[in-house]
C-alpha cells in the first residue's frame, strides 16, 4: 500500500468515527426534537389585544394548506378574494392531492412545519390534532370579531371542544337524490318528490327499472361507501356511527340487499366494487335513475354534461329520502373546517384569512364556485342555484330542516369508520348475514372505544 | 452464451407467446384507456377499443398541469440519484466482500435491517430531522434521502460475493492497491450488475411518489407521479388523463431498460475471467 | 511478526472502511438514525408530537391481543410464504429462458418486466376483471375444465388472498428476473463447459453448477422477497381495500393503520419489529448457509 492511500485511510477511519458518532447523537436528538413543538400549545397567544378590524400594519406571508388546486377553483378564488382585500396579508398555498392530504397535513403539523392555517379534509380527524394541542382555540377572536357562530346552521357546535373553539366550518355538503328524467319520462312514472321515504324511493326504484344486459336501465344507485346505506340509518340524527348496537342500521342493509340481489334494482355491490364503477360514470352514462349522493356531485355533473361526456342531460335534484317518522329536510352530511395552527407566529394574519374565508363575503365567492358554504342561508344559496345548468325546483330541494353528521367529531371515529368500512363489505358480499355483521359491528366497536 | 438448438428455440418461443400477452394486458388497458373518456374507463365488460377515441387527452395533460416542469424535476431527481447510487453502492459493496475487517458483518446487518423496517414507521422522524435542517421543499431532501440506499450496497455486494478472489490476488501480486482493483478489475465485472442496479433505482426514483408528496410542497418542484395524481380530485378522478399521463412516463423507464438489458447477454461478466 | 500482523489487519481494517464511509454517512444520518430512532418508540407510546412515555413492553402486549393484528399476521405469513416461493421459481425460471440468443430478446424481456411498472390502477383493473366471478376469463376456464362452482376471488373472503398472491407473484417476477439475469452473467462459462466434458447433462449442470454459483443472489432475492412481501401495499389496496372485511389485510396495513390513523407510533413500531425480529431471522440463517456455500467469503 502507498504512503498516499495510508493517510486517506488515516483521515477516512477519522471521518467515520465522526460519523459513528453522529449518528447515536441524531437518533437520541429525535426525542428532544419534539420538545419546542409540544410547547407550543402553551404559547396561546392572547388575541384580546388585538382588534380584528385592525389588519397587521407590515406585510405577512401566511401559509395555507389546501388540495386540489389545480383542479378546483373553490380555494383559489377565496384566497385571490382576500388578497385583493387584505393587500399587505400574501397568502402561500401549499398543495396537495386530495387523496393523501389528511397525511400530509398531519405529517407536517407533526413534523413542525411552518404552516399557519389549515382546511381539514376529513372533519372528524380534527380530533386526534386537538387532543395534540395543534389548533388554536378561536373563541376569543370569534368574540372580537363580532361573529354570530348561529348563522353556521350548528356546524359550528361540532367545533366546540372542551369548551374551546378550534376551527371554523367553512363549507358544507349533504346528501340529496339525484334523479335521471329521461328514466322516469321512458317509465312513465313521476319525478320524485322532497318528500319520498325510503320505501317510497325502493317502490320507485321497481317501477323505473328497465331493459337488460348493457342497456339495462337501474331505478337506483348505491355506490360502494358504507355512507351510502348507513348514513340512512343515523340521517334522523338519533343514533351515531359511535355506539354499541347498530341495529339502527339494519332496515338500510336489508333494503340495500333486496334491491340488488332480489329486486335487481340497483346493480350488485360486488360488481361495481370488482369493475372499480363510480357513481358519476353510471349516472352520465343514463343507467341510473336515482342516485343519493352528495352536493358537491352536482357541479361536477354540470360541467359533464357542458363538456359533452354526460350523456344525461336532463336531471333533477331532490330531497334525500327519509326515514318513516322523520320530517323530511333531514339529511346526512359533513363540513370542511379551517383552522389555526397553534404553532403559527402569524396568528393574526391567519384569523384575518379565516374570518374572511368563513365570511358572508367568503361564503358568497366560494357560492359562485358552485360550493356550498357552511354559512348556508336563503342568499348563499339563491347564488348556488342560479348557476347556470341548475335544474329548475333546485332551490327547494336543497332547501334543509337539519344536517346531521356523517362522522361526529370525537375520539376513535375514524377507527370506527375504518371498522364499518370492513363490515359493510361483508354484509353487501353476502359472506355475513345482516344480524351477523351488525353483531361483529357492535362487539369490534366495544373494543376500539374501550 | 450459446446459441439454442432450433427445437429449443421453437419451445421458448412458444412459452413467451403466451407469457407476454398476460404481462402485456395492463398496458393493453392503459392505452386503450387513455383514449377515453373518463365515463367510458370503468365499464362492464371492459371496452377494448375505444368507441371515439380521445387523441385530446394527450395535449389536455399538458395544458391542465406544468407536466413539462413535473418532467423535468424527475429527470433532475432520477438521473442525480441513480449516478451517486452507483458510485456509492458500489465502493461499499466492495468494502463489504471483499476487505476483511472486524465488525464489517454487523455493519452489514445494520444496513439490511434497515430494510426490512416499514417506512411508514419512521418517516416521521425522518422529516423532523429534515424541517430542523431547514431541506423540506427542496430537491435536496430527496436526494439525501434516496442516494444513500441500503439496498443498493446489498445488491452490489452479492454479486461481487461470487467474483473469484484470485482475481484480486493476481491484481494484488502485480501492484494495484484495493482502489485500483475496484475501479480496473471489479467495476468493469460489475457491469450487469450496475445495470440492474441503474434500472432499479431509476424505476424506484422515477416511480416514487410519497417522497415527493411529503418533502415537496411548491408546485414548480413537484414530480410526475405527484402531477399524475392531481388528476385524481376529491371528488371525481380523471381516469383518461390518468392513464394518458402514465403511459408518457413509461416511455423513459422503457427506454432506458432496453438500453441496459444488452448487459445481461453480452457476457461482459465473464469476459474479464479468460484475460 | 505479531506486531506486523497487527499493523496489517489495522490497514486492512482502514481501506476497508474507507470504501464503506461515502455511503455509509449518508445512510447513518438519514436513514439509520430515524430508524434507530423507531426501534426505541416500540417501547413508548408517541402520538408523534407530543413527548413520549416509556411503557415497556405494552405495546407489544397490546398488539397480541389485538384481533386485527393477529388476522393480518395469519395473512401475512401464508402470504409471505407463497409469493416467495412462487417469485423465485418464476423468476429464475424466466431468467434461464431469457438468458439466450434470440431473435427480439429485448422485446420479451421488457414485456416480462412491464407488470413492476405498471400503473398500480390498470393492474388492479385487469386483474379483478380476469378474475370476475360470472363472466371473468380465470372462471370461464375453470367452468371448461369442469369445476361447477368456480370461486368468487376478490369479492370471496375466502378466495381473495390466493388472488393477490397470483397478481404480486405476476408483477414481481420481472423485477427478480432482472436480477437473476445480471447474476447468470457473472458464472464464468469455463464451468459449464468443464461440466460439458465431464458428461453431465444439462439438468445436472443446473442442479451443479448453476445454482450453486446463484447462491449469493438467492440469498438476496429471498431476503428481498421477504422483506418486500412485508410491504406489499399499493397494489393490494388498489385491487381489495385489505378486504373483503380482513381477508386480505396484512401486518403493514396494521402499521400504516397504527401511524396514519391511530396515532399510534409506538404500536406501529411495536408491529414492525415484529415483522423484523422474523426478517433477522432469515437473515442470520441465510448468512450462514451462504458462508458455507460460497467457496469465495
Amino acid at each position: 500500500m502507498t504512503k498516499l492511500t495510508r493517510i486517506i485511510s488515516v483521515l477516512v477511519c477519522a471521518a467515520m468515527l465522526a460519523g459513528c458518532a453522529g449518528a447515536p447523537a441524531a437518533a437520541t436528538a429525535e426525542p428532544q426534537a419534539q420538545a419546542p413543538a409540544a410547547q407550543a400549545p402553551e404559547a396561546t397567544a392572547a388575541p384580546t389585544e388585538s382588534p380584528a378590524t385592525e389588519t397587521p400594519a407590515e406585510d405577512v406571508t401566511i401559509k395555507v394548506s389546501l388540495w386540489d388546486a389545480e383542479t378546483s377553483p373553490t380555494f383559489t378564488s377565496v384566497i385571490n378574494a382576500f388578497e385583493a382585500k387584505f393587500p399587505n396579508i400574501k397568502v402561500q398555498p401549499i398543495d396537495t392531492v386530495a387523496a393523501d392530504y389528511t397525511n400530509k397535513l398531519s405529517v407536517m403539523l407533526n413534523g413542525g412545519s411552518e404552516v399557519d392555517a389549515f382546511w381539514i379534509k376529513d372533519a372528524d380527524t380534527i380530533f386526534g390534532m386537538v387532543n395534540k394541542g395543534q389548533t388554536e382555540d378561536l373563541s376569543s377572536r370569534v368574540a372580537a370579531s363580532g361573529v354570530n357562530l348561529a348563522d353556521f346552521n350548528g356546524l359550528a357546535d361540532s367545533f366546540q371542544i372542551d369548551g374551546k373553539l378550534v376551527a371554523m366550518p367553512f363549507r358544507t355538503d349533504y346528501y340529496v337524490l339525484f334523479y335521471n328524467k329521461a328514466v322516469f319520462d321512458a317509465a312513465g312514472v313521476p319525478y320524485p318528490t322532497n318528500d319520498m321515504t325510503w320505501a317510497q324511493f325502493e317502490e320507485t326504484a321497481k317501477l323505473i327499472t328497465a331493459g337488460e344486459g348493457a342497456d339495462k336501465k337501474y331505478g337506483a344507485h348505491f355506490h360502494t361507501w358504507q355512507a351510502c346505506v348507513e348514513n340512512w340509518g343515523v340521517q334522523d340524527g338519533k343514533n351515531t356511527i359511535l355506539s354499541s348496537d347498530y341495529s339502527f342500521f339494519k332496515p338500510y342493509y336489508e333494503m340495500a340487499l333486496r334491491m340488488q340481489d332480489v329486486d335487481k334494482t340497483a346493480l350488485d355491490y360486488a360488481t361495481l366494487k370488482t369493475s372499480n364503477i363510480h357513481y358519476s360514470s353510471q349516472f352520465y352514462s343514463g343507467n341510473v335513475g336515482m342516485l343519493p349522493m352528495g352536493t358537491w356531485f352536482a357541479t361536477t355533473l354540470i360541467d359533464k354534461i357542458k363538456s359533452g361526456e354526460s350523456t344525461a342531460t336532463d336531471w333533477g335534484i331532490a330531497t334525500l329520502p327519509h326515514p318513516e317518522g322523520t320530517e323530511a329536510g333531514y339529511t346526512v352530511g359533513s363540513t370542511t373546517p379551517i383552522a389555526i395552527n397553534s404553532a403559527s407566529t402569524k396568528k393574526d394574519a391567519a384569523w384575518e384569512f379565516i374570518n374572511f374565508v368563513t365570511s358572508e363575503e367568503g361564503a358568497k365567492t366560494i357560492a359562485k364556485d358552485g360550493a356550498f358554504p357552511a354559512r348556508l342561508n336563503p342568499d348563499t344559496l339563491s347564488i348556488i342555484v342560479s348557476a347556470d345548468g341548475m335544474p329548475e325546483g333546485a332551490a327547494d330541494a336543497l332547501t334543509v330542516k337539519n344536517i346531521v353528521l356523517d362522522r361526529p367529531i370525537a375520539d376513535k371515529v375514524t377507527e370506527i369508520n375504518q371498522m364499518l368500512g370492513e363490515e359493510h363489505g361483508l354484509i353487501m358480499l353476502g359472506e355475513l348475514s345482516v344480524d351477523e355483521g351488525l353483531a361483529e359491528m357492535a362487539e369490534r366497536a366495544a373494543e376500539i372505544l374501550k | 452464451m450459446k446459441e439454442p438448438s432450433r427445437s429449443a428455440k421453437i419451445g421458448l418461443y412458444a412459452a413467451l407467446c403466451v407469457i407476454c400477452p398476460l404481462t402485456l394486458l395492463p398496458l393493453a388497458w392503459m392505452l386503450s384507456s387513455s383514449l377515453k373518456l373518463d365515463k367510458d374507463v370503468f365499464t362492464i365488460p371492459i371496452q377494448w377499443i375505444p368507441a371515439i377515441p380521445q387523441w385530446g387527452n394527450y395535449i389536455k395533460i399538458w395544458e391542465k398541469i406544468p407536466l413539462g416542469v413535473f418532467t423535468f424535476n424527475t429527470f433532475k431527481l432520477t438521473i442525480i440519484i441513480t449516478l451517486i447510487q452507483l458510485f456509492t453502492c458500489s465502493f461499499a459493496a466492495y468494502g463489504f466482500s471483499k476487505c476483511r475487517f472486524k465488525g464489517r458483518d454487523a455493519l452489514f446487518l445494520c444496513y439490511v435491517a434497515t430494510i426490512a423496517i416499514p417506512w411508514q414507521v419512521y418517516m416521521l422522524p425522518q422529516y423532523t430531522m429534515m424541517n430542523k435542517m431547514h431541506l423540506v421543499d427542496s430537491h435536496m431532501s430527496l436526494i439525501l434521502l434516496h442516494s444513500f440506499s441500503a439496498f443498493g450496497v446489498f445488491l452490489m455486494r452479492q454479486f461481487m460475493v461470487s467474483i473469484p478472489n484470485e482475481l484480486l490476488e493476481a491484481a494484488r501480486i502485480d501492484g494495484l492497491n484495493e482502489y485500483g482493483i475496484y475501479a480496473r478489475i471489479i467495476l468493469p465485472l460489475s457491469k450487469p450488475a450496475l445495470a440492474s442496479l441503474s434500472i432499479f433505482t431509476f424505476v424506484t426514483i422515477w416511480n416514487d411518489f410519497m417522497g415527493p408528496m411529503i418533502y415537496l410542497n411548491t408546485t414548480e418542484k413537484k414530480t410526475i407521479q405527484v402531477g399524475i395524481r392531481m388528476f385524481i380530485s376529491q371528488y371525481s378522478a380523471e381516469y383518461g388523463l390518468i392513464m394518458a399521463a402514465s403511459i408518457l412516463s413509461l416511455v423513459p423507464v422503457f427506454t432506458l431498460f432496453i438500453a441496459f438489458q444488452r448487459f445481461f447477454v453480452e457476457g461482459v461478466a465473464t469476459s474479464g475471467l479468460k484475460g | 511478526m505479531q506486531k506486523k500482523a497487527f499493523g496489517l489487519e489495522t490497514r486492512e481494517t482502514l481501506v476497508g472502511l474507507s470504501f464503506i464511509l461515502p455511503n455509509f454517512i449518508g445512510f447513518a444520518v438519514f436513514i439509520l438514525a430515524p430508524v434507530l430512532f423507531s426501534f426505541y418508540l416500540s417501547v413508548n407510546s408517541w402520538d408523534g408530537f407530543r413527548p413520549m412515555e416509556f411503557v415497556g413492553l405494552d405495546n407489544f402486549v397490546q398488539i397480541f391481543k389485538d384481533r386485527v393484528f393477529k388476522r393480518a399476521m395469519v395473512n401475512t405469513l401464508q402470504f409471505s410464504v407463497f409469493t416467495i416461493v412462487f417469485t423465485l421459481v418464476a423468476s429464475l425460471a424466466l431468467a434461464m429462458m431469457l438468458n439466450q440468443k434470440l431473435k427480439g430478446i429485448a422485446i420479451f424481456r421488457s414485456a416480462i418486466f412491464f407488470p413492476y411498472v405498471a400503473s398500480i390502477v390498470a393492474v388492479a383493473v385487469v386483474w379483478n376483471m380476469l378474475f370476475q366471478k360470472d363472466y371473468g376469463p380465470i372462471n370461464a376456464f375453470l367452468r371448461f375444465l369442469g369445476m361447477v362452482n368456480p370461486p368468487g376471488w376478490t369479492a370471496s373472503t375466502k378466495y381473495a388472498l390466493p388472488a393477490v398472491i397470483i397478481v404480486v407473484i405476476w408483477k414481481n417476477m420481472g423485477y427478480y428476473m432482472v436480477i437473476y439475469l445480471a447474476a447468470l452473467q457473472g458464472i464464468p462459462p469455463e464451468l459449464h463447459e468443464a461440466a460439458m466434458i465431464d458428461g453431465a447433462s444439462a439438468i445436472d449442470r443446473f442442479r451443479h453448477v448453476t445454482l450453486p454459483m446463484l447462491t449469493p443472489t438467492t440469498f438476496f432475492t429471498v431476503m428481498m422477497l421477504t422483506i418486500n412481501s412485508f410491504k406489499v401495499f399499493d397494489l393490494i389496496y388498489a385491487m381489495t381495500e385489505g378486504g373483503p372485511g380482513q381477508a386480505t389485510t396484512l401486518i403493514v396495513n396494521y402499521i400504516y393503520n397504527q401511524a396514519f390513523v391511530s396515532w399510534n407510533y409506538g404500536k406501529a413500531s411495536a408491529a414492525s419489529m415484529v415483522l423484523f425480529a422474523l426478517v433477522a431471522t432469515v437473515t442470520i440463517i441465510q448468512f450462514r448457509m451462504e458462508k458455507k456455500w460460497v467457496s469465495y467469503m
